[in-house]
């Protein structure tokens, strides 16, 4: 048995080692029965480690497997954007059958009160619906989760597999009504559900919830989109340079701001939030290198491209 | 049997071909696979490879997971535990001192669906003998194992000379390997 190998065996069997160590050890058990028992032994140990706690895998792997997943079968993408307002549906949806008569008018600072926040998400939704030429749900007085309910399932039922996704259709905007591919609208419906949804839960004093990371960067990506041509028409000019929004948690990523030099830094849904106008740039957390007053003067222009 | 609503809801957005399903179900079970297939093959690296092949067959072939015949988590430990498996044998013909390893895995392969509920048992036994161990071996194995330290590394984390954090590694792990043996959870 090789004394320093012999040493180094435990090391090895928990990958402990670097690897010109460990290439020297595997070399050697290739030609020492009695090291290679050993390390046997030691590695079935290792086995069981494993079960006495879980282990995360490392964080890089997520976006390895989903990638090689996409290489492998293209995802449908009308699927995948309509799953995702499914999902934000399914969630209000529930939220909304644990109000109370009494909770439907508790007041809301933008639409008057609870009704009349769904009435306003649902009027949004019927205006897509129109643009689909799908059936449009009149608005009642009362069984307004009823219709919002049939109104979001009529989008939701009603899109195939091959619908056009560059359609121009029209687009919820805050202001005003604007148009925009197919595809922007459904990352707006699950985010403007979502928006609601957070609404909603702010005033039964409940804990917000976050989307899934895939859909805060749908949402990032679509501010990002909108922010060029948002920061012009506001007369915003900065020095001609890359300036980058870099953002943090589940949902972190980098994307391209070719609008001056500055880095953004923030977490991902709080700058989703942002984007819904339910974050201000006084009361987002967020750090910049370069460009402070640019940066901030495209933070609040960010936070007027959601749809209120 | 009745099918678990959320399985079956997120096996629908699968066949769909919504990718961020496959996203939820990733980050929802990926530790349970990760864990398993650590479990198995005994190394980072390889348990990285099956838990890719794990996810991205559930992707190309969602109707190979059937709801109604069982919970999508114990589908997922079935298929990872076939495929780390799979990996040790493949490794095992390139690797003579591993055969027996992955005969030891292989032995138990009966079990399958009611995995999960056997290696609670298992886990407890694990767990004492892990417990058993002198805190300064077990100290320096959980620092590598759960932190992927170097022993180079766990010598400086804990202010010992490397010779030293060597000897507690392969102390250690010699004493669980016996423990787990005398138990009959390994084979000798």
């Amino acid at each position: 048995m090789g004394v320093h190998i012999a040493e180094i065996l435990g090391a090895w069997a928990l990958d402990a080692v670097d690897g010109e160590e460990g290439a020297r050890v595997e070399a050697h058990l290739g030609e020492c029965s009695e090291c290679a028992a050993q390390a046997r032994h030691l590695r079935t140990a290792v086995g069981w480690l494993g079960i006495e706690r879980t282990m995360n895998p490392p964080t890089r792997l997520r976006e390895t497997v989903l990638d090689e997943a996409r290489r492998r079968r293209p995802p449908v993408l009308v699927r995948t954007l309509t799953g995702a307002y499914a999902g934000q549906v399914a969630l209000l949806d529930r939220q909304l059958g644990e109000l109370g008569p009494e909770d439907w008018s508790r007041p809301d600072p933008r639409h008057g009160d609870v009704a009349g926040l769904i009435r306003h998400l649902a009027g949004n939704d019927a205006t897509l619906a129109a643009d689909l030429d799908l059936p449009v749900i009149p608005m009642p007085g009362d069984r307004i989760h009823a219709a919002w309910r049939r109104q979001a399932d009529i989008l939701l039922e009603g899109l195939a597999d091959d619908a056009d996704l560059d359609r121009t259709v029209t687009l919820a905007g805050r202001d005003e009504p604007g148009s925009g591919p197919l595809r922007r609208a459904l990352v707006q419906r699950a985010f403007e559900t979502w928006t609601h949804l957070d609404d909603v839960r702010n005033l039964l004093h409940h804990t917000p919830v976050n989307p899934p990371p895939e859909q805060v960067r749908r949402i990032v990506s679509l501010a990002v989109t909108l922010l060029p041509t948002a920061v012009a028409a506001q007369g915003v000019t900065g020095r001609p340079g890359s300036g980058w929004l870099v953002l943090t948690g589940p949902a972190g990523g980098e994307w391209p701001l070719p609008l001056g030099e500055f880095t953004i830094r923030a977490d991902a849904v709080e700058f989703a939030r942002l984007v819904a106008n339910r974050r201000s740039p006084d009361s987002l957390e967020y750090k910049v290198d370069g460009d402070r007053h640019l940066a901030a003067q495209v933070l609040r222009i960010a936070s007027t491209l959601g749809c209120d | 049997m009745r099918a678990d609503e959320t399985d079956v809801r997120l096996h629908e957005r699968l066949v769909a071909g919504d990718d961020d399903a496959l996203a939820e179900v990733y980050d929802t079970w990926s530790t349970l696979v990760y864990s398993v297939a650590l479990r198995i093959t005994g190394d980072h690296g390889g348990a990285e490879d099956v838990t890719q092949e794990v996810f991205v067959r559930l992707w190309e072939r969602p109707h190979a997971y059937d709801p109604r015949r069982g919970a999508l988590h114990t589908w997922l430990c079935v298929m990872t535990r076939s495929r780390a498996l799979d990996r040790l044998r493949r490794e095992a013909t390139r690797n003579k001192y591993q055969a027996a390893a992955a005969a030891v895995a292989a032995g138990d392969s009966q079990a399958e669906v009611e995995e999960v509920a056997m290696w609670q048992a298992e886990a407890k036994a694990v767990r004492e003998a892990i417990q058993a161990l002198p805190e300064a071996q077990r100290d320096a194995i959980m620092l590598a194992f759960y932190h992927e330290r170097t022993y180079r590394e766990v010598a400086r984390e804990l202010n010992i000379p490397e010779g030293t954090a060597k000897s507690r590694l392969r102390g250690g792990l010699a004493t669980l390997a016996d423990h787990l043996t005398a138990e009959g959870i390994i084979e000798h």
